[in-house]
C-alpha cells in the first residue's frame, strides 16, 4: 500500500510561494488561514534555504493524540484528517503540531477560534468524495480524481515533491546522488569520505 | 474560636459530607460494564479506503520531477 508524503528538495525551493498560492485558490481557503507556508532559513544571508511546509501527515500524529474529541483519522494512503463536524476548535492540535499546520479562522466572537482547517494532502474529509459538502468544509479532491496535491504539481522548480513515499524518496535520492554534496548527500561515505570503513 | 470561625467549619464538614456521599452514590450506581474507552473518530471503512492510483497524471508528475536522474530507471513510472 503506498503512503503519501510530501519532500521539499531545499536546494531546489526559491520560495516563489506558488504552492502557497495554488493551495488557497484550489480549495478556496479563507482569508488568514495558510495551509501551506514557506519558511526561509538565513534569509539574505549566504547558505539561504528555503522549505516548504504544511501538514506532514505524521504516522504517529501528534495532533491525534492530544485532540479530546478524537476527530483526527488516518487514511488507507497515510493522509491524516479530521472531521470539522466533531472538532471544537480547542487549540490543542496547534501546540501539539511540530509543524505549525493546524490553523484556525477565528470567526468567533470572544476569541473563539473555530474549526481546525489544515491540508487535506488534496484528498477532501469524512463527507462523500467529490461532494458539495466536502468541498466546502475541506476543499478539493485531487487524490479521489486520481491526481497529486497541486501544491506540489504547481512547483516550478520541482522542489516540493508528494506522492508514493518510496518514488519520491527514489527521486530524491537519486538527486542528492547526482550532486554529491550537502548534508543529505547519501550514504556514510558522502558524509566521512572513502576512508570510512563500512 | 469565634462563632464564625465555629459556623466556618460547620459548612466545610456539610460539603465534605456532601461530597463523599456524592462519590458514594455514584460509585454504587456505576459499574465496570457502563465504562466506555474513547474512541477515535471512524468515519467507516469507505471514507478512509485508498484513493491514490498510478495515474497517467500521477506517472508524469513522478517522469517529469525525476527527469534529470531516473531516466533509465526502470521504477520511473514511465508510460
Amino acid at each position: 500500500m503506498a503512503r503519501m508524503k510530501f519532500l521539499c528538495d531545499a536546494d531546489r525551493c526559491i520560495e516563489c510561494n506558488a504552492c502557497v498560492t495554488a493551495c488557497k485558490n484550489e480549495h478556496e481557503v479563507p482569508w488568514g488561514i495558510n495551509r501551506r507556508r514557506v519558511v526561509t532559513l538565513n534569509d539574505g544571508k549566504p547558505g539561504e534555504r528555503s522549505v516548504s511546509m504544511a501538514c506532514m501527515h505524521c504516522t504517529d500524529a501528534p495532533c491525534a493524540a492530544v485532540c479530546p474529541v478524537n476527530c483526527f483519522y488516518t487514511t488507507a494512503d497515510a493522509v491524516v484528517l479530521h472531521s470539522k463536524d466533531i472538532c471544537i476548535g480547542c487549540g490543542y492540535c496547534f501546540y501539539a503540531c511540530p509543524f505549525g499546520a493546524p490553523q484556525y479562522p477565528r470567526v468567533g466572537n470572544f476569541g473563539s477560534r473555530g474549526k481546525m482547517d489544515k491540508c487535506t494532502y488534496c484528498s477532501g474529509g469524512p463527507e462523500p468524495d467529490l461532494s458539495v459538502a466536502e468541498y466546502e468544509k475541506y476543499g478539493s479532491n485531487r487524490l479521489a480524481e486520481g491526481k497529486l496535491p497541486l501544491c506540489a504539481e504547481m512547483c516550478s522548480t520541482k522542489a516540493l515533491l508528494a506522492g508514493d513515499g518510496e518514488m519520491i524518496a527514489e527521486i530524491y535520492k537519486q538527486r542528492v546522488i547526482k550532486r554529491g554534496y550537502g548534508s543529505g548527500a547519501w550514504g556514510w561515505k558522502t558524509a566521512y569520505r572513502e576512508t570510512v570503513a563500512i | 474560636m469565634g462563632q464564625d470561625q465555629k459556623d466556618q467549619l460547620g459548612r466545610r464538614q456539610f460539603f465534605r459530607a456532601l461530597g463523599g456521599g456524592t462519590v458514594a452514590a455514584a460509585a454504587g450506581m456505576a459499574s465496570p460494564i457502563s465504562v466506555t474507552e474513547a474512541q477515535a473518530y471512524d468515519p467507516g471503512t469507505d471514507e478512509t479506503r485508498s484513493r491514490y492510483r498510478l495515474t497517467d497524471e500521477v506517472k508524469a508528475f513522478y517522469r517529469t520531477n525525476g527527469y534529470e536522474t531516473l531516466q533509465n530507471s526502470t521504477n520511473a513510472g514511465k508510460k
